[in-house]
C-alpha cells in the first residue's frame, strides 16, 4: 500500500533534486528545471494531502494552479533567458550582474 | 495790582530770544546783531522798571511777594511725592535786583557796542552777553533752588565764554579754564546742599524751605554727624563761595579780566559775583539755622583784607578793579554773616553800580590808549574828562566818601560788624571780623586812589620806556608815542558812564539807613532799603498756598504803613541792645571816615606829593608776596594740582592700565580665547568628527555587511532564502 509517507518522500526527493539542481548548476535553463522540480515536489505534496488527508478537492485544484503557474513562469523565464542570451551570447548565470553598480 | 506772566517773562525771554537769533542768524545782522542784544535787554530794562516801580513804591505791603509755580516734572508713584516745580518768586529784593540787573547789563551792552566795534569777536561777544545777563535774571526770579542752579550753570559757561572769548590766546584760553573749574568745585557743594535739603523736605522751592525751617523740620535731622541744616548751608554758602570768589576760591577772578573789559564789568558786577552774595541772602534763614553766620563773617573778612592788600601792588588797572571786587564781596558776605541783611543787599547793588562804571571807564581808557599798565599811563585827565568825571565819581563811592554810595551801604556793614565783633557777646576771636574789615577798608581808599592818581594825574608816561618789565598787557607795545585823542562826548562811550556815575551818590540809597542821626542827609523817607529788605520772616511761609504759573495775581496793593513798619522792621528784629548798636554804628561811620581820608591822604602823599615812599620799596618782601597773590596760584597749581591730584591721575591711570586693562579686559580676552578653543573643539570633533563623519563612517559599516549578502548571485540569494526557512522551521521547531 503506498501510503502518504511514501509520497512525502517522493516530494522531498524532488525538493531537494530541484533545490540542488538550482543552486548548483550556472546555467539559467537548467535552473529553471529546477525551479520546475521544486514546483512539482509542491503540487504533489497538495495532492498527497488532499488524498490522505482532507479527503476534498481542494489539493487538486491547488495542483492545477501551480501547473498552471510554472508553465506561466517557464514561458516567461525562457522569454527573459532568450532575451539575455540575444544580449550577452551566453546563459551563464554569473552573467547576469547589470544591476550590480 | 494786576500780574501775570505775561508781565514778568519778558524780562527772562527777551535776552534769550536775542540770545538764540544772535547765535544763529548774528552773522547776517547789520552790526553782527548787537543792537538786538541791547534792545532786549532794554525790554527787560522796562519790565523790571514796572515791577520795580508797584514795590518799592508803596503799591505792596513789605512782606509781599508774587509766587507762581508750575509742575515742571511728576514722577510721584503712590505715596512717594517726587515732583519737581518751577516757578516765579519775586519780592521786594528781588525787584530791586531785577532793575539792577537789568539796567546795568543794558548799559554795559551800550557800551560794548562802541568798545567791542570792530572786535574780531564783535558778534561772538553779543551772543554771550545777552545769555549771560538772561540767565541772571532767570535766577532772580527762580523761586527755587533747581531753576537757580541751571541759571547758575548757564552763568558759568558764560563766563568761561566771555573770558576765553578771544580764543587764539593761550592765556585767555587758560583763565577761561581756570575761572570754570574753580567755581565749578563751589557748585558740586551747591549740588550736595540741595540734594541734603531735598531729603529732609523733598522741596528746594525757597518758600518751601522757609516753611520747613519755621515748622521745625531740620530739628533732630544730622547728616554724617552734623547738623542737617549746618551741612546743607555750609554746602549752599560753599557754592556762593566757589561764584562769589571766596577767599580760598577766588583765585579765578583775577584772571577773568582775560575777557574784554565790558564782559569783566558784566561779571563782576551785575551778574555773575552778584550770584553768590544773593543765594546767601536768599538761604539766610538756612545759615542762620545752620549757625554759620559767624563762618560767613570770617570768611567775608579773610577776603575782603586779603585781596584789598594784593589790590595795592597790581600794577594792570583791570587787575586792581578785580580785587577791588573780590574785597568787595567779602564785605557784602561780612554783612550777611553779621547779619546785616539789608546793608549787605544794599551793597550789593550800589557795588554793581560802581563796579560797572569803574570797569566801563577802565575800558574807556583802555580802548582809548591801548594800555591798561598803569605805570605807563598818567595825566590822562586831560584827554579823558568825561572818563575822568566817572571813574572819580565811583572811586570815591568805593572807598566809602560819605555822600557817596559805597559810604551808606560798607558804613553800615563795617557799624554792624563792629558791634557784631565787640558787642554781641560773639567769642573774642570775632573781633578779627570787624579789624579786618576797618584794615579792608582803608586799604581800598588808598589802593582806588593810587590808581586813580596813577592812571588820571600826575604827567603821561605814555612814551617812557623805564616799565617795559610789565608791558604785555593788550599786545600794544608797539603803539608808544602815538597821540592820544582828545576825548568827545560819545553816546555808547561816555553816557552809560556817566549815567551810572549818578547813581554812585548817596541819596539814592541813603537816609537813615546809615544808622546814624548825622547821616539822616537827605530825610527818612528815603530809607527804603532798610524798610522794604529784610531777611524773610519765615513762620509766615507756613501753609502758603500755591499759586498756578498762568493765573492773575489779585492781590489787592496795600499802602506802605511808613510809621506801622519803621517800628516793626528795625534792624535785626526787636533788639534791646539798641543803644549799644546805636553807639556801634556811629563808632562805625567815625572810624570808617577817617581811615577813609586817611588812606586817600597816603595816595596823595605817595603818588601826587611823592613825600612817602611808595610801599614797594618800603617792604619789597612782601611785596612780593602780594605781588604773587599769596601764591594761591602756586599752591593751586603746584601743590593741590601737581603734587596732590597729578598722583592720583597716576595712579589711576596705573590702575586703569595695570590693573583694569590686564586684568579685566586682556582677562575677558582669555576667557573668550578658551571659549573660542572649546567651542572649537566641540565643532570640529563632536559635531563635525562623530556627528557628520561618524553618519558615513557608519554607512560603511552597514555597506560592508550588506556587500557580502547582495552579491547579485542569484543562486547565492537562493541559499540564504533556504537557509532562513530552514532557521524558521527550525525555531518553530525549538
Amino acid at each position: 500500500m503506498i501510503s502518504l509517507i511514501s509520497y512525502l518522500i517522493i516530494s522531498l526527493v524532488l525538493f531537494i533534486v530541484g533545490l540542488v539542481v538550482m543552486i548548483s548548476r550556472k546555467n539559467i535553463v537548467a535552473i529553471l528545471l529546477g525551479i520546475e522540480l521544486i514546483l512539482n515536489a509542491a503540487a504533489l505534496n497538495f495532492v498527497a494531502y488532499s488524498r490522505f488527508v482532507t479527503n476534498n478537492l481542494d489539493g487538486h485544484i491547488f495542483s492545477l494552479f501551480i501547473i498552471v503557474v510554472a508553465a506561466a513562469e517557464a514561458a516567461v523565464g525562457l522569454a527573459i533567458v532568450i532575451r539575455f542570451f540575444q544580449i550577452k551570447e551566453t546563459i551563464h548565470i554569473d552573467e547576469a550582474t547589470q544591476l550590480r553598480n | 495790582m494786576e500780574y501775570t506772566v505775561g508781565s514778568i517773562a519778558p524780562i527772562f525771554l527777551a535776552p534769550v530770544l536775542a540770545f538764540v537769533i544772535n547765535a544763529f542768524l548774528g552773522r547776517k545782522l547789520p552790526r553782527q546783531g548787537d543792537w538786538l542784544a541791547t534792545l532786549s535787554i532794554f525790554v527787560s530794562f522796562v519790565f523790571s522798571a514796572k515791577i520795580f516801580g508797584d514795590f518799592i513804591f508803596g503799591k505792596f505791603a513789605t512782606d509781599y511777594f508774587i509766587h507762581k509755580t508750575f509742575t515742571w516734572f511728576d514722577l510721584s508713584y503712590g505715596a512717594n511725592i517726587w515732583k519737581v516745580d518751577m516757578g516765579i518768586y519775586i519780592d521786594n529784593m528781588a525787584a530791586i535786583m531785577l532793575l539792577m540787573v537789568s539796567g546795568v547789563a543794558f548799559l554795559i551792552h551800550l557800551f560794548s557796542t562802541w568798545y567791542m566795534d570792530h572786535d574780531e569777536k564783535h558778534g561772538r561777544f553779543f551772543i554771550f552777553l545777552p545769555l549771560f545777563t538772561s540767565a541772571m535774571l532767570g535766577l532772580v526770579l527762580s523761586d527755587n533752588l533747581f531753576s537757580l542752579f541751571i541759571f547758575w550753570e548757564i552763568m558759568g559757561f558764560c563766563s568761561y565764554s566771555l573770558i576765553g572769548i578771544y580764543n587764539k590766546k593761550e592765556k585767555a584760553g587758560d583763565a577761561s579754564l581756570k575761572a570754570f573749574m574753580t567755581t565749578r568745585v563751589g557748585d558740586v557743594f551747591l549740588l550736595l546742599g540741595m540734594v541734603a535739603i531735598w531729603m529732609v523736605i523733598g522741596s528746594v522751592s525757597y518758600v518751601d524751605i522757609y516753611a520747613a525751617i519755621a515748622e521745625g523740620k531740620f530739628a533732630g535731622q544730622t547728616v554724617i554727624g552734623i547738623s542737617l541744616a549746618t551741612f546743607a548751608g555750609l554746602c549752599i554758602f560753599l557754592g556762593g563761595m566757589g561764584k562769589s570768589a571766596q577767599f580760598p576760591l577766588h583765585v579765578w577772578l583775577p584772571d577773568a579780566m582775560m575777557g574784554p573789559t565790558p564782559g569783566s564789568a558784566l561779571i563782576h558786577a551785575a551778574t555773575m559775583v552778584a550770584a553768590g552774595v544773593y543765594l546767601s541772602l536768599r538761604m539766610y534763614p538756612l545759615m542762620v539755622l545752620g549757625d554759620l553766620t559767624w563762618f560767613i563773617a570770617v570768611i567775608g573778612a579773610i577776603t575782603a583784607f586779603m585781596a584789598a592788600t594784593i589790590a595795592l601792588v597790581q600794577t594792570d588797572i583791570k587787575a586792581v578793579l578785580a580785587f577791588s571786587t573780590i574785597s568787595q564781596l567779602g564785605y557784602m558776605m561780612i554783612g550777611v554773616g553779621v547779619g546785616s541783611y539789608n546793608a549787605a543787599f544794599m551793597h550789593l547793588i550800589t557795588h554793581a553800580i560802581f563796579k560797572a562804571c569803574l570797569f566801563l571807564s577802565a575800558g574807556s581808557v583802555i580802548h582809548s590808549i591801548h594800555e591798561q599798565e598803569m605805570p605807563k599811563m598818567g595825566g590822562l585827565r586831560k584827554y579823558l574828562p568825561y572818563t575822568h568825571f566817572a571813574m572819580m565819581c565811583c572811586t570815591l563811592a568805593i572807598a566809602g566818601i560819605p555822600f557817596f554810595s559805597g559810604f551808606v551801604s560798607k558804613d553800615r556793614i563795617l557799624g554792624d560788624a563792629l558791634y557784631f565783633g565787640f558787642m554781641a557777646g560773639q567769642s573774642p576771636l570775632m573781633a578779627i571780623v570787624p579789624i579786618l574789615g576797618f584794615a579792608g577798608a582803608g586799604l581800598t581808599a588808598f589802593y582806588m586812589f593810587r590808581m586813580m592818581f596813577l592812571t588820571f594825574y600826575g604827567e603821561n608816561r605814555m612814551n617812557d620806556h623805564h616799565h617795559d618789565d610789565h608791558g604785555h598787557g593788550h599786545g600794544h607795545d608797539d603803539h608808544h608815542g602815538h597821540e592820544i585823542h582828545h576825548e568827545h562826548l560819545n553816546a555808547r562811550q561816555n553816557v552809560p558812564l556817566l549815567i551810572l556815575s549818578v547813581f554812585t551818590l548817596g541819596f539814592w540809597f541813603a537816609g537813615t539807613l546809615t544808622g546814624q542821626s548825622f547821616g539822616k542827609v537827605f530825610g527818612a523817607k528815603t530809607e527804603w532799603f532798610k524798610i522794604l529788605v529784610e531777611a524773610p520772616k519765615v513762620e509766615k511761609f507756613i501753609g502758603h498756598p500755591r499759586e498756578a504759573f498762568g493765573s492773575t495775581d489779585t492781590k489787592q496793593a496795600v499802602a506802605l504803613e511808613h510809621a506801622h513798619y519803621h517800628h516793626q522792621t528795625g534792624y535785626a528784629g526787636p533788639n534791646p541792645d539798641e543803644h549799644k548798636i546805636h553807639t556801634a554804628h556811629t563808632l562805625g561811620a567815625i572810624l570808617s571816615i577817617i581811615i577813609a581820608f586817611s588812606g586817600v591822604f597816603l595816595a596823595f602823599l605817595m603818588y601826587i606829593k611823592k613825600s612817602v615812599k611808595p610801599l614797594a620799596s618800603t617792604f619789597s618782601g612782601y611785596t612780593e608776596t602780594l605781588k604773587n597773590k599769596y601764591y594761591f596760584d602756586n599752591l593751586y597749581v603746584d601743590l593741590i594740582i601737581k603734587k596732590g591730584l597729578l598722583g592720583l591721575n597716576n595712579f589711576l591711570s596705573w590702575f586703569d592700565m595695570g590693573v583694569y586693562d590686564r586684568f579685566a579686559v586682556d582677562g575677558w580676552a582669555t576667557v573668550n580665547r578658551w571659549t573660542f578653543k572649546a567651542a572649537k573643539w566641540f565643532d570640529n570633533v563632536i559635531v563635525d568628527a562623530i556627528g557628520v563623519d561618524g553618519t558615513g563612517v557608519a554607512v560603511n559599516l552597514f555597506n560592508l555587511v550588506l556587500r557580502i549578502v547582495q552579491s547579485g548571485k542569484i543562486q547565492f540569494y537562493f541559499v540564504m532564502l533556504i537557509m532562513v526557512l530552514a532557521s524558521y522551521i527550525w525555531t518553530l521547531n525549538l
